[in-house]
């Protein structure tokens, strides 16, 4: 009798080791790669955190900017929007996986993806399809040539932004927003970020009015100089209301680029009031910093050069990464 | 690149064993107006540039340099760090093209043959890559040393067969180094995300070189040049066929290690300075050969000449094309460079081969 | 040719090169289950046998025959399509550094496709064979040139001057391309960086499709014409002398091997080494008669390739490295250990 109960005990013991066997190995397979079961993982990750949305019960068909008509799943769950992460995580939505590259990701975004698997940046297929996702959005047409739509479309369906609404960070929320359903939150997080922006501006004209200032990126003993309209160009120039310095203005409308390359001596005319430098040459690296033509630009002299991480927001667009940026700014040049 | 027209050694293709020719008094004139054009060239390249100077401003800058002002720190730290460099740079690669193209006997020989620019390119890779905060000096120590290290691997591999270094195994052995090298940095580059960092660099040219890289290139280079300078006599015995030069008396093994280390230290100096700038190699030893005769006493300081008188001018272009941006320098003279090379190319007799 | 070639082949069996074909063809059956079982996503051999016979999850079925299969027919098709053209190539210049690259075939495609992406918007959703198609065309266009260039009315075509200005023109079209590649924005830089580098694309049964009959024909071809190619190989006095029509043979050849090769650049990209030492180690396998060379070549090339691509799906998963970066990897120090080996 005594064995038959120790028999029964043991037996249980092992169907509770069975047990959380299985759930090790669900676990594991939820955040991993195994074929026949990440599909089956979807249901545990991302229950969209703002589903008291308007979110469309049917399926709906749009076209995108190459012109594919993409069906659009009903609730988007496990969404992939390599590089648009700041738009999703702005509309509450966690995608499947980040954007990487093998010595990085968008760090200014680590707190919010703080437990999002990477993926490459090159979207491998086998990779993207052990994610799983059911709606994939892809930013740039040159990131899915030369066939990739098609692969990618049968992992999931695709949807392709298209550079020319996703370089404008308000017309990507809004049409994400339209695709996940989530209109309202693209509409309150732009309302919000105009609100923070004209606040900000209220507060800077009083500290500095309206001088003017440069953003300019360091890397590879290169430096370029952002666009008025693009990452912290547009939040400086447009939303905070500083004057562009003369060698933005003075760029060749037909050869601006997001960053456009400027050398030291071009620089060495620059009249700007304030620098924000994003230096990525880091470390006894920038020696050119420590020139004397460097340090002969008048803002330089004036010691109106405030360096920046370069894993901060000022590289990136979006309503999280200008937010940042405001604050960034806010915290240098208001007292 | 071209085995098919080396000379196998005893061959009877090679330059007919008649007397040197040369023509030292053109060599002379091309040694005093091409010092005076490059001076000439010089004070050009510190009075034109991306930021607006008046030209009484630069001579005020060189004569009575006052280091409050922004402009006159412009041409001390820029302009004059950069057309120095143009000036050494051009020397180096073209001094070791003529002695690549005499040791090798192959007239379409130049230093990227032996893997150095493979060899820059991809420690520049992998530099980024592993080590992004490194110094610039740093780097170009690092491109030096991946040059020199690429250049053994070619040099041994094709010196290991008991008829010494042929011309056609240091090409095959050449061009499998710099496949391997430029694939690994190319496979680096992609997969760190770095191509355009890689194309910038490499398109990079002379600007932004400063009196600090200057201080450690000049010492190399000037050295370089002296021992070339010394060791053109065997040059030219060599460029007569290793059997000629041994039957003279020649110890041709040494003559061939000690020149590929001066076309090392030479052409591994400019790539890690200023990135790999083909066909100045290729194309002045050219020229030079057809001015002043087959004489490597010649043939080299005359190469050096017209080297920098070349590169400081195509810098000088490379600023105005497209002001304020720089054009990339070595594209520039590739622009010039495919034509005159076609140009030899189909001179050749097809016979030859 | 056979002067340059690393170790002079012996003479051995008189069935040597079919048993060396077949040992070929069961290796490449290997590599190919390998292949099937390799990648990020784990399918086991039994799961790979189940998806086969029809009966996997859809997702199996999409990894197997969406993704790895036409990857892998891709693979060996450019393979082969690559070392024959080098081996024709090789044969006709007697330059044992000839191959596609270096006749700057890949370099026009390379420059069609650059331009495309430099000046005309990605927006419209362009057909799949649109940088295909393109890239055919740069190749075939540098092709003419360097022909019209290194044609000469009173020699006819010299190998010697093809190889010669074939890399001259390649050094321009590099150079042009650096201008360009420097403007262009950063993502549509690395889709060419990589496009250069030789990657197989996803592939789609598609590019299969259009791929397949330059091989099927092509291929066959230059073996039908082996016995020409023996007779170029010697040199220019002995073929004329065995009265040879040289000039429009070579022309033939030469049309065939850029059409392969530019068939394959235009799938694949600049995939380099394969054409330089399939022909190379094909040649120390099974000597210089071409009948027997060419298949071997197909057939080595094809081989080398699925290993590449394997490999690089393999090694730094999830991230893929470029299959041309991985050949020359591998194939670079065997060439060297080649050259070195050999003492002549």
């Amino acid at each position: 009798m005594v064995s038959s109960k120790t028999m029964k005990i043991s037996g249980r013991k092992w169907v509770g080791a069975g047990c959380m066997a299985m759930i090790l190995f669900l676990s594991a397979c939820g955040s991993n790669n195994t074929a026949d079961t990440a599909n089956s993982g979807s249901a545990a990750t991302t229950a969209p955190s703002a589903a008291a949305t308007t979110a469309p019960s049917e399926p709906k068909t749009v076209t995108d900017s190459m012109g594919h008509k993409v069906t659009v799943p009903a609730n988007p769950q496990r969404v992939l929007g390599s590089y648009l992460e700041d738009q999703l995580v702005t509309l509450g939505v966690t995608p499947v996986a980040q954007w990487s590259v093998a010595n990085g990701i968008q760090d200014y975004l680590s707190a919010e993806l703080k437990d999002v698997p990477t993926i490459s940046y090159d979207l491998p297929l086998e990779a993207v399809t052990s994610f799983a996702p059911d709606f994939i959005i892809v930013g740039s047409e040159s990131s899915v040539q030369n066939g990739l739509y098609d692969q990618l479309n049968k992992v999931a369906p695709t949807y392709v932004l298209g550079n020319e609404i996703n370089k404008n960070w308000r017309k990507g929320l809004t049409t994400i927003g339209e695709l996940l359903g989530k209109s309202a939150e693209a509409e309150q997080a732009i309302k919000n970020y105009d609100q923070k922006a004209a606040e900000a501006k209220g507060k800077l004209t009083g500290a500095v009015g309206s001088q003017s200032a440069a953003v300019l990126w360091l890397v590879q003993k290169n430096f370029f100089l952002v666009d008025e309209t693009q990452a912290s160009g547009s939040v400086l120039y447009t939303d905070l209301g500083m004057t562009p310095p003369n060698l933005v203005t003075e760029i060749p409308a037909d050869q601006k680029a997001a960053w456009n390359p400027v050398s030291l001596e071009k620089l060495s005319e620059l009249t700007a009031d304030h620098i924000f430098l994003v230096n990525s040459d880091k470390a006894e690296g920038s020696e050119i910093l420590n020139s004397a033509i460097w340090k002969g630009i008048p803002a330089v002299k004036a010691g109106h050069v405030y360096e920046l991480s370069s894993t901060g927001s000022w590289l990136y667009s979006g309503a999280n990464a200008n937010g940042k940026t405001i604050d960034d700014v806010l915290k240098l040049l208001v007292k | 690149m071209t085995a098919s027209k080396d000379h196998h050694p005893g061959s009877t293709t090679a330059l007919p064993a008649q007397p040197v020719r040369s023509h030292p008094a053109a060599a002379v004139l091309i040694m005093i107006f091409g010092l005076a054009a490059i001076i000439f060239g010089l004070a050009l390249s510190v009075s034109v540039g991306a930021a607006d100077i008046k030209l009484a401003t630069v001579w005020e800058a060189v004569f009575h340099f006052n280091p409050e002002l922004q402009q006159h720190q412009v041409i001390w730290e820029l302009r004059f760090p950069r057309s120095l460099a143009s000036v050494l740079v051009g020397a180096c690669f073209a001094v070791a093209g003529a002695m690549m193209q005499g040791m090798t006997r192959n007239p379409l020989a130049d230093s990227g043959l032996l893997g150095l620019n493979a060899g820059a390119t991809t420690a520049l890779a992998l530099a980024f890559a592993f080590a992004p905060s490194l110094s610039y000096t740093y780097i170009m120590l690092y491109c030096f040393i991946g040059a020199g290290v690429a250049a053994l691997i070619v040099f041994g591999i094709g010196s290991l067969s008991r008829k010494g270094l042929t011309p056609i195994r240091l090409t095959l052995a050449g061009a499998a180094v710099s496949a391997l090298l430029l694939a690994i940095s190319q496979g680096v580059a992609i997969f760190f995300h770095l191509s355009q960092d890689l194309a910038f660099w490499l398109a990079g040219g002379v600007a932004g070189t400063s009196w600090g890289q200057l201080q450690y290139m000049a010492p190399l280079i000037l050295a370089g040049l002296v021992a070339a300078i010394m060791m053109a006599r065997s040059i030219t015995l060599l460029s007569l066929g290793t059997e000629v030069a041994a039957g003279l008396g020649q110890k041709t093994r040494l003559v061939q290690t000690g020149g590929m280390l001066v076309v090392v230290v030479l052409a591994g100096t400019a790539v890690s300075a200023v990135g790999p700038i083909g066909f100045v190699g290729l194309i002045v030893p050219h020229v030079t050969r057809y001015l002043v005769g087959i004489d490597y006493r010649w043939i080299i300081p005359c190469s050096a000449v017209l080297g920098s008188l070349l590169l400081v001018f195509a810098d000088i272009a490379a600023r105005m094309l497209n002001a304020p941006y720089e054009t990339p320098i070595g594209a520039l003279i590739s622009m010039i460079g495919v034509p005159f090379f076609i140009y030899l190319a189909s001179r050749r007799k097809g016979a030859i081969s | 040719m056979s002067k340059y070639s690393l170790t002079p082949y012996e003479k051995r069996q008189p069935h040597w090169g079919v048993t060396l074909l077949s040992v070929l063809g069961l290796l490449i059956v290997v590599i190919v289950v390998v292949s099937m079982n390799t990648g990020y996503m784990r399918l086991s051999p039994s799961e790979v046998l189940h998806t086969l016979s029809g009966q996997g999850t859809p997702q199996q079925k999409l990894i197997l025959f969406d993704f790895r299969l036409p990857r892998i027919v891709i693979s060996l098709l450019v393979g082969a399509g690559f070392a024959v053209s080098g081996c024709i190539l090789q044969s006709l210049s007697r330059n044992p550094l000839a191959e596609p690259a270096t006749l700057g075939i890949s370099a026009g495609a390379g420059f069609a496709v650059i331009l495309f992406i430099s000046f005309v918007p990605a927006s419209s959703a362009a057909s799949i064979f649109m940088l295909p198609l393109l890239a055919l065309a740069g190749a075939g266009l540098t092709a003419a040139l360097i022909y019209v260039l290194a044609f000469r009315r009173e020699e006819g075509l010299s190998p010697t001057r093809l190889v010669l200005i074939g890399i001259a023109v390649a050094a321009g079209i590099n150079a042009f391309q650096l201008v360009l590649a420097l403007r262009l924005d950063p993502e549509n830089y690395q889709f060419v960086a990589i496009w250069m580098a030789g990657k197989i694309w996803g592939g789609d049964w598609r590019f299969v499709q259009a791929l397949l009959p330059w091989i099927l024909i092509l291929v066959p071809f230059s073996i039908y014409k082996a016995r020409v190619l023996n007779v170029l190989n010697l040199g220019d006095q002995t073929s004329t002398g065995l009265g040879a029509p040289v000039e429009r043979e070579r022309l033939l050849l030469l049309a065939t091997a850029v059409a392969l090769a530019g068939a394959c650049v235009s799938v694949s990209g600049g995939i380099g080494f394969v054409g330089l030492i399939g022909p190379h180690l094909a040649r120390r396998l099974v000597g210089p008669r071409h009948q027997i060379l060419l298949p071997a070549c197909a057939l080595i090339g094809g081989l080398l390739l699925l290993t590449a691509d394997t490999l690089g799906r393999w090694i730094l998963q999830p991230s893929e490295i470029p299959a041309g970066v991985v050949v020359a990897i591998i194939g670079a120090p065997y060439f060297l250990y080649l050259l070195a080996k050999s003492r002549a």
